[in-house]
């Protein structure tokens, strides 16, 4: 009966376990799940130092927040009269609502930063070169992607954060020139904050985005791939490459008899030698498995320990004192605050300048910067090489600024976004709702 | 049966016969795209079930001295003896609710700053908060148009008989 069980497991989603290299290959690609995935994986890309396995576990998020998210859909209603108490159920009257909400919550924080990351992982190592710059591409609109997913995300429960994220963020695409006022119009469905807005930031977070992240994910999977894995095996087959090839003897028959001779040298297509590499099953399965099990077990973990910050529900007329963003925009707060000029009479606004100008740019930079980098092939693939320590230096010094931007938005801004330094003294404010 | 390809006439005129093919695929795809424009054209709300920007408060007595805020509305009537007028709460930066703290206003989201007529101390802020358009209404309540804005210092006199 096992046996059989066994049998017409295989025969539906063949083999998991090999028995043979042939199985090993067959249960890669013939199967279901695991064919966009190659039979054989060089050893040198499942090296834990190198990856961090980082793309894997920004999968496995996304894999984590679509399941949580469509059971959230049992329960959200995405009404402006019943968002927030749907949102008070789950943490109060749906069986264990309270922990899916939380997991939902704390893994997409975690994507946001986990694909931030990996960006930076890929940079660092130089991995966008050559044909890899369009993956680099697909990359940023992936993160984009998230963060927008993150923003539509945290609208949804109706609470003050929410109301005044969206007054904020499409008071800064009013900004826009000639078609900001447009924007904010299509965005809100009106001129004011209503259910119009609800809907469609609901619509775009459970399926516009989703869908684009998804595609985006398939297509991102199938370059890596076709751009020969990742870019760690590049320095191995330079290496390859250089070697003196030797070249096979044979025996061929000639006028006076049999000869010895050479016959040609032949290379793999992936550049790229038997001993290099592995069978993906059970290999590259494995891991796959335990980097997933890892991030789930670690969302769930933070899921049981913290929840999930819920304001007191919408209210129009009074703006919560401070008003803060989640730390992954806080420092666009810090720019929009910070950034407007005034020359005489005329003013440009913070939310034109730090909320338009300075991201939009930063975007541009490192949506070129592939094409920017002039550093020599051997720097690709390799942590740190000192052909590349400007371009390094440069991204980590943007980093810190950006961290310390949000530093000092969530740990120094207190009331009416003043600093306060640690120890000094913060005024009551009345909590108004 | 006879190929009847080849009983047919040669073509007469092979440009007229392109720029009919070119008209009817043309066509097609003109209402292929216009489709789509139609339906993005919805995103745009032509009904708005929003409040109206003239609408009436209370009348001008029952106003205190000083600055009161109207939560519902979010802007601030200010009287001074007979004298009146509608300041905004709405912050010029990115639209939060300012608060009025005595001798200025300040915003929670950003830091904005404002005088007591609403122009900019400091902060982000690149305007002065706006002034609407106030009135008494013919039945003695004090009206304001959130669509009309009036120059800095325009003061509405209605005669209370008490100060």
């Amino acid at each position: 009966m096992r046996e059989q069980l066994r049998r017409l497991w295989r025969q539906i989603f063949w083999a998991w376990t090999p028995n043979s290299d042939r199985e090993a290959s067959e249960a890669i690609v013939k199967n279901l799940w695991l064919h966009w995935f190659p039979a054989k994986i060089a050893r040198a890309s499942m090296d834990w130092n190198y990856s961090f396995w980082l793309g894997t576990a920004s999968a496995s998020l996304l894999l984590i927040l679509t399941v949580t998210g469509v059971m959230l859909m049992f329960f959200y209603v995405p009404s402006t009269e019943r968002a927030y108490g749907s949102i008070k159920d789950l943490e109060y009257a749906v069986s264990f609502g309270r922990i899916l909400r939380n997991q939902h919550r704390w893994s997409a924080e975690g994507m946001v930063a986990v694909v931030f990351i990996h960006m930076a992982r890929v940079f660092f190592t130089g991995a966008y070169r050559g044909s890899r710059s369009i993956n680099w591409l697909v990359g940023i609109a992936l993160l984009l992607g998230t963060l927008l997913l993150s923003f539509t995300g945290y609208l949804l429960p109706w609470d003050q954060l929410a109301f005044w994220a969206i007054t904020v963020g499409t008071s800064i695409a009013k900004e826009a020139p000639v078609v900001g006022a447009s924007v904010q119009y299509i965005l809100l469905g009106g001129h004011e904050i209503g259910q119009q807005t609800l809907l469609r930031f609901y619509v775009l977070h459970v399926f516009f985005l989703p869908i684009f992240v998804w595609i985006l994910f398939g297509y991102h999977m199938w370059r890596v791939r076709k751009d020969g894995g990742l870019a760690a095996l590049e320095p191995m087959r330079i290496a390859r490459m250089m070697r003196p090839k030797e070249t096979p003897r044979t025996k061929s028959y000639s006028f006076f008899g049999i000869t010895p001779g050479t016959s040609v040298a032949v290379m793999s297509s992936t550049g790229l030698e038997e001993e290099d590499q592995v069978f993906s099953s059970p290999n590259l399965t494995r891991r796959l498995t335990l980097v997933f099990l890892a991030v789930f077990n670690v969302t769930l973990a933070a899921a049981l320990m913290f929840n999930a910050p819920l304001e007191g529900p919408a209210n129009p007329s009074v703006t919560p004192n401070p008003a803060k963003a989640p730390w992954y925009f806080v420092w666009l707060q810090e720019l929009v605050a910070s950034t407007t000029i005034r020359i005489g009479p005329i003013s440009v606004s913070g939310g034109f300048i730090g909320g338009i100008l300075v991201p939009g740019f930063l975007l541009l930079l490192i949506t070129f910067w592939p094409w920017f980098d002039r550093s020599p092939l051997k720097a690709e693939g390799v942590w740190f090489p000192p052909e590349r320590r400007r371009q390094n230096y440069t991204f980590i010094g943007a980093m810190v600024v950006i961290v310390a931007l949000i530093f000092v938005g969530v740990y120094l801004r207190g009331p009416y976004w003043r600093i306060y330094w640690p120890g000094q003294a913060r005024p009551e404010m009345p909590r108004l709702y | 049966m006879e190929d009847d390809r080849k009983a047919r006439p040669a073509n007469p005129d092979p440009e007229r016969r392109k720029v009919l093919r070119m008209l009817g695929k043309g066509s097609v795809l003109a209402a292929f795209l216009a489709q789509i424009g139609a339906a993005g054209r919805a995103f745009f709300p032509n009904v708005l079930y929003e409040p109206p920007s003239r609408f009436k408060l209370k009348r001008p007595s029952d106003y205190p001295e000083g600055y009161t805020f109207d939560s519902a509305k979010r802007l601030f009537i200010v009287r001074k003896a007979d004298s009146f007028h509608t300041i905004s709460a709405i912050c010029t930066h990115l639209g939060c609710t300012v608060q009025w703290k005595a001798v200025e206003f300040d915003c929670p989201c950003h830091g904005s700053r404002f005088r007591p007529d609403g122009t900019v101390i400091g902060g982000p802020a690149p305007r002065p908060l706006s002034w609407w358009q106030t009135a008494v209404s013919p039945d003695g309540f004090i009206e304001i148009d959130t669509s009309t804005e009036v120059a800095i210092g325009t003061e509405l006199i209605a005669k209370t008989g008490k100060a």
